[in-house]
């Protein structure tokens, strides 16, 4: 009458069997979906993927705005995610020299919202948006080369000159 | 095999099973027939639960113009299906919010139009009024079998939590007025400070957000396959963090994922309805079927009687306890729920003997055992509703 018997024990069977294989981190979904979303809409003069099968580090380039003196240069970076991305900032790291303010020896990026002033809501795709717009418009208040930003707030022409120079050599 | 199935669908045979069912609820409108016709049309779960809104909410006429449509784009045209059509085609006159879509889906309609045409070329006695006629059937059906919303693409842009970039599951609303997954927020108020991730205003302590009821519900409503693909996961990540402790909500969830594979191949109207039930007083019936299936796996865990039995009396005591002092019932009510826990004890006694013979039976009388839980859960709430 109550046909409820056997249905106990394939409830335990299909729980079993929803059980996922693989399961991937809410980081890695993460990741993969801002992918997919790179991939969909990319940004203007940018481009960004995963290095290799490692979904944490990722390959970017930014090509340099006409009008500024990194036009026409193509800057590599590498984008590393932590474990409990989106949480805590990417680390960004230019693979091309560049003489920017903003950048320092070994290629770090410092930008405000890559430190203290990062938000999970931003994405990679912002994050290089916001890296090119430092390209076009330096920031030499927060810098982390103050001989270059010394040049750049005293001498601008010399400045765009030497950037210029620096595009041609290591990034063409 | 093809014409078989048209034979059957003679527009005569069919009526006299929707005009009956229309008599009755909304639950049975649907016939086995329109059903098969629709599992052939490719229907999902979705556009049949839609269809049967879209039925519930116009006319019969209408509704049983629209399952002839959809016949008749299977089979070619005769004569006297022309001259019915052509009394009929007043009627047939797609409603308001149809033409909109009609509007919004040019490609599809047009490639209806190519296959319209080229019957038409097959058998090229057909007239173009019938045609004209013909078409807008045609586009009725396009759009009751395209139930997706043309706006659906920036709704999911809309409804995502822009912190696992997924729809938002069990949004929880900021002061500033940004929603997020509650989980999400929790996790970003822990770690990266108690700011909205949106707009940097100050937000409280993460752990004493809520859920945004109405965005919630809308949300379930708008994609119930992601929210159950959402709720399996979640399940199954806590059944990976403990897989030997008993979880009821995996099991519960999983249920419903059972549900809904069952209603993809089957589609039951059955299935439809215990389904709109679910979504709109799941909150209610959250509970008490978690407690079922909590007793129902004690059970099959071996676990001895008594204890199950324990368990089950302390479990409904209180939450009768609950509702008591909820609902401010006498102490009338009391002998109403024991009398229901005794009946029920005596059910699963009667279950475990049963249980034992079929423990390795297939997984088809998962369906039985849900709909039990259902009907208990239904019971449970009448009575709660008439004391």
């Amino acid at each position: 009458m109550i046909p409820g018997g056997g249905g106990i024990s394939s409830s335990n069977s299909s729980t079993s069997s929803w059980a996922p294989t693989t399961w991937v981190s809410a980081s890695g979904k993460r990741i993969q979906r801002e992918m997919v979303e790179l991939n969909n809409d990319p940004p203007r003069d940018c481009s960004a993927g995963p290095k290799g099968d490692n979904l944490y580090h990722w390959i970017a380039t930014i090509i340099g705005t006409p009008g500024t003196p990194y036009q026409g240069g193509i800057f590599f970076l590498d984008i590393i995610f932590p474990t409990d991305y989106p949480f805590k900032p990417p680390q960004v790291v230019f693979k091309t020299r560049i003489y920017h303010c903003n950048v320092d020896a070994d290629g770090h990026v410092s930008m405000g919202i890559l430190k203290d002033g990062w938000s999970p809501a931003l994405t990679i795709t912002k994050v290089l948006l916001a890296v090119r717009s430092i390209l076009a418009n330096p920031d030499p208040y927060n810098a982390v080369v103050p001989g270059i930003a010394h040049l750049y707030l005293g001498d601008r022409a010399k400045h765009d000159d030497i950037a210029a120079e620096c595009t041609i050599r290591f990034a063409k | 095999m093809v014409n078989e199935e048209q034979k059957r669908c003679s527009p005569r045979n069919q009526r006299n099973p929707l005009t009956g069912s229309n008599v009755e609820n909304s639950n049975t409108l649907f016939s086995p027939r329109f059903k098969t016709a629709a599992a052939l049309a490719g229907w999902d779960e979705e556009a049949l639960l839609l269809a049967s809104l879209v039925v519930e909410d116009t006319p019969d006429r209408d509704s049983r113009i629209k399952k002839r449509s959809i016949l008749n784009s299977k089979s070619p045209h005769t004569s006297s299906r022309r001259k019915r059509r052509a009394q009929r085609s007043p009627h047939s006159i797609p409603v308001a919010v149809l033409n909109l879509d009609e509007e919004e889906t040019p490609k599809k309609e047009s490639v209806k139009k190519k296959k319209e045409k080229k019957t038409c070329a097959n058998e090229g006695t057909q007239g173009s009024k019938v045609e004209g006629s013909e078409l807008k059937e045609k586009v009725f059906d396009v759009s009751s079998s395209t139930p997706t919303l043309p706006c659906i693409d920036k709704l999911r842009d809309e409804l995502s939590c822009a912190i696992c970039l997924e729809i938002c599951f069990e949004p929880s609303t900021t002061p500033c007025g940004h929603s997020f997954c509650r989980k999400c927020l929790r996790s970003a108020a822990d770690k990266c400070g108690k700011k909205c991730p949106k707009c940097r205003q100050l937000i409280s302590n993460g752990r004493s957000c809520t859920v945004n009821t109405v965005l919630w519900n809308t949300i379930q409503l708008l994609f119930p396959q992601e929210v159950e693909a959402r709720k399996a996961a979640s399940a199954s990540k806590v059944r990976h963090t403990s897989a030997t402790s008993n979880i009821p909500e995996a099991a519960f969830y999983n249920n419903l994922r059972n549900q809904s594979t069952e209603r993809a191949s089957g589609a039951s109207s059955r299935g439809m309805s215990t389904r709109r039930n679910n979504v709109i007083i799941e909150d209610e019936d959250a509970a008490l079927v978690r407690r079922f299936h909590r007793e129902i796996d004690g059970q099959s865990q071996g676990i001895r009687v008594v204890h199950v039995h324990n368990n089950s009396r302390n479990g409904t005591s209180s939450s009768s306890v609950r509702t008591r002092t909820r609902r401010g019932i006498t102490s009338q009510d009391e002998d109403v729920a024991l009398a229901q826990r005794l009946q029920r004890e005596e059910f699963m006694q009667a279950f475990r003997g049963k249980n034992q013979e079929q423990q390795t039976s297939a997984s088809s009388s998962s369906s039985l055992s849900l709909a039990l839980a259902n009907v208990r859960a239904m019971a449970l709430r009448v009575r709660d509703r008439r004391i």
